[in-house]
């Protein structure tokens, strides 16, 4: 589904990815660990096309295709999701008006007709549910004033809602107390399937207690330096990050 | 210097005679009150003439285009319209009365008025002038004065038909009053000069759309005065939209006097025209009322959009929030200028007032000027302005829920509107607006910032 082979990335010229190399297939969750400024959040972004990332080497094929060549939005069309650590606020922009517009955009360009405002809030309501959010949240502005766990919540709901293939949760337990988190993972639990595959980007092990991992990759100073599955995590929960990079300088 | 000051002179005399062949046709010939305030208003004209980049009011604003055109202030009447031709302009649903002007003229047939109680008075100045001219004087120039600016005296020397509203005390309409001035035509370069007076006494409460727009391409100045007079406790809430052709020119004077515990809620939205400008000269006539006034401007290639504040605190425990928006687009260029004086005897006066503009092309321009003139010590005054592009994080954001980057563009530029169109009082206003907002957003072909 996913193929990334040995990207580089820089930012402002600084070399952040120095040769990543991964290989997702449907169903599977990835989880991607590593300390502060190892690149987590790069990866994440560079796969979703945000501005201010120069990929200065590699590639990375997404079922077949040039992902990098896409636009941001063909991205969405074709699938991927991320989910962010920091969901951006859109005053005036209200909540269920922005879930529309984007299911429909998705939609539209898989050739599907767009659902009209009596089928879309049948399926949003639904959608809330399954993922446990107060329905109270679609009236409001999108994340305009939401708490640290509201805007997360908004951000699993709109996954369950667009139904990507591939989604990715950069750092989704930041700034979430434990109840909030239970929520949250629960959310993202009910949305895996055998035809969709997740990367959880995280700092901590706490958020793999509830999203169980089929792998985990350690990202150190732009590179995978380790690969292996949930007791990976343990390990480092256990040690810490030192001893990996200790092992690779070795 | 010398073309501009032939141009001022060639104007101003076309005006004279503009002024001398039309003075016989307007209503009330026969009112001695409202003869001397037309005599003074056309003296005061005349002798000052049209502004110039020098005066400080104007310094953005060039009125040379303007100036060029000779005008006439009446055209030969248009194939009449019917009912389905106006429908599309209606901004109301539950409109307790609807007049209808065209070219300046009201339309009985187009207009009506319905369960108005008795006291209630709503029709069309002229016609209120000759059938009631006692109810008007003493209102008529009590909140604006004969002459206050050169372009209120041309209104006042000129004004031929508008609309009268006087709302009794303690009488609450059930419904909004909706007027629409429509202008039509290119054959003939007209200039317009519609009043507006209304009046609420102690305790009324009424809504009023003042709408503004075109039946096809019009090559129309119009120069409209309204004129607001509240008593105590008061409340009115004021709708205006101005979305008229590309080939118009529009300049709107308000002047608005507010009684004790009055509560006035302003919106005047503008959109149209090739140059547009709004006045809102606001007083507080006694202590502790309040004021709200919001603004939201468009404008694109070959526009220039102009809003012009002068709120005056005179008196203590008065309230005034004034928040105004603008997006810009193309070529586009705007000028705000929110001057907020607070008089020695106004304590505890409390304003706020704010301009935020969103530029979405690198060609677009925007001068804002707000200016808090304090003399009293004891008061809480703020402003703040912003001149912005579409966030970076919040466009990603978008896009990468699927949503096109055109309609991402839409989605926000109508996100930044809603915070003043969410308190519009009128559904019907506040869904067109959305709507006219949208369609310029996505005819607007220079929408490039990256």
């Amino acid at each position: 589904m996913l193929s990334i082979k040995d990207l580089k990335v820089s930012v402002d010229g600084k070399p952040i990815l120095q040769g990543v190399n991964l290989q997702i297939r449907p169903g599977e969750v990835h989880a991607i660990m590593g300390p502060n400024g190892s690149g987590k959040s790069t990866l994440a972004h560079v796969l979703t096309g945000r501005e201010g990332y120069q990929v200065t080497g590699g590639e990375v094929r997404y079922e077949g295709e040039d992902l990098l060549g896409l636009e941001v939005e063909e991205r969405a069309h074709k699938g991927l999701f991320l989910a962010l650590q920091y969901p951006v606020e859109l005053p005036g922009v209200n909540n269920m008006v922005f879930l529309r517009e984007a299911l429909n955009a998705i939609r539209t360009a898989r050739g599907e007709p767009p659902l009209d405002a009596v089928q879309f809030i049948k399926l949003v309501r639904d959608k809330a549910n399954a993922v446990n959010i107060d329905p109270e949240l679609l009236k409001r502005s999108v994340n305009a004033g939401f708490s640290g766990g509201e805007k997360k919540r908004n951000e699993i709901l709109q996954m369950a809602l667009l139904e990507p293939k591939l989604a990715i949760l950069d750092e989704t337990d930041s700034g979430l107390d434990i109840d909030a988190l239970r929520i949250v993972a629960d959310g993202v639990n009910t949305l895996r399937a055998p035809h969709r595959a997740m990367i959880v980007v995280t700092h901590y092990q706490r958020l793999l207690d509830y999203i169980e991992p089929d792998y985990v990759h350690v990202l150190v100073g732009g590179r995978i330096l380790r690969s292996g599955d949930k007791s990976l995590a343990l390990e480092l929960e256990e040690k810490g990050y030192g001893w990996i990079t200790e092992e690779a300088a070795a | 210097m010398n073309a501009v000051v032939r141009l001022q002179d060639e104007a101003r005399e076309r005006y004279r005679e503009l002024l001398a062949t039309t003075a016989q046709t307007l209503p009330g010939q026969d009112l001695d009150w409202l003869t001397a305030q037309r005599a003074e208003a056309t003296a005061a004209f005349l002798r000052q003439g049209f502004p110039t980049r020098k005066d400080e009011a104007w310094r953005y604003t060039s009125l040379d285009k303007l100036l060029q055109q000779t005008r006439v202030t009446k055209v030969a009447p248009l194939p009449a319209l019917n009912a389905a031709d106006v429908e599309p302009f209606r901004l109301t649903d539950n409109a307790v009365a609807r007049l209808v002007f065209v070219n300046g003229v009201l339309c009985p047939a187009l207009s009506h008025t319905q369960d108005i109680e008795t006291e209630v008075e709503i029709s069309g100045l002229r016609a209120a002038l000759e059938r009631t001219p006692d109810k008007i004087a003493g209102w008529l120039g009590r909140a604006a004065g004969t002459a206050p600016t050169r372009f209120a005296a041309l209104n006042t020397a000129l004004h031929n038909d508008g609309v009268w509203i006087y709302i009794p005390a303690g009488v609450r309409l059930v419904g909004p009053i909706e007027v629409l001035y429509l202008s039509s035509g290119t054959e003939v370069a007209l200039a317009l000069s519609p009043r507006n007076l209304i009046v609420l006494e102690n305790g009324a409460h009424a809504t009023v759309v003042e709408h503004y727009a075109s039946y096809g391409a019009a090559n129309c100045f119009t120069n409209s005065l309204t004129e607001v007079q509240l008593g105590e406790a008061a409340e009115m809430e004021h709708y205006r939209l101005q979305d008229e052709d590309a080939l118009a020119t529009h300049l709107s004077s308000l002047f608005i006097r507010q009684g004790r515990s009055s509560h006035y809620h302003g919106l005047g939205v503008s959109l149209g025209g090739t140059w547009s400008r709004t006045e809102y000269h606001n007083g507080f006539e006694q202590p502790n009322a309040r004021c709200d006034l919001d603004g939201l401007y468009v404008a694109g290639d070959r526009q220039l959009t102009d809003f012009h504040l002068d709120i005056r605190h005179a008196m203590p425990g008065c309230t005034s929030r004034e928040r105004f928006k603008g997006i810009l687009l193309g070529r586009g260029r705007a000028v705000f200028d929110g001057r907020i004086r607070v008089e020695q005897d106004a304590q505890q006066t409390d304003a706020v007032l704010t301009n935020h503009n969103l530029l979405l092309s690198r060609d677009a321009e925007v001068d804002t000027k707000p200016q808090l003139e304090i003399f009293a010590d004891d008061v809480k005054c703020a402003h703040g302005t912003t001149i912005g592009q579409l966030e970076p994080a919040q466009m990603f954001y978008l896009r990468s829920r699927g949503i096109r980057a055109e309609d991402a563009r839409r989605m926000l530029c109508l996100g930044f509107a809603t915070e003043l169109l969410a308190d519009c009082g009128v559904p019907g206003f506040r869904a067109q607006v959305e709507r006219r907002l949208e369609s310029r957003l996505l005819a607007e072909p220079a929408l490039e910032m990256e």
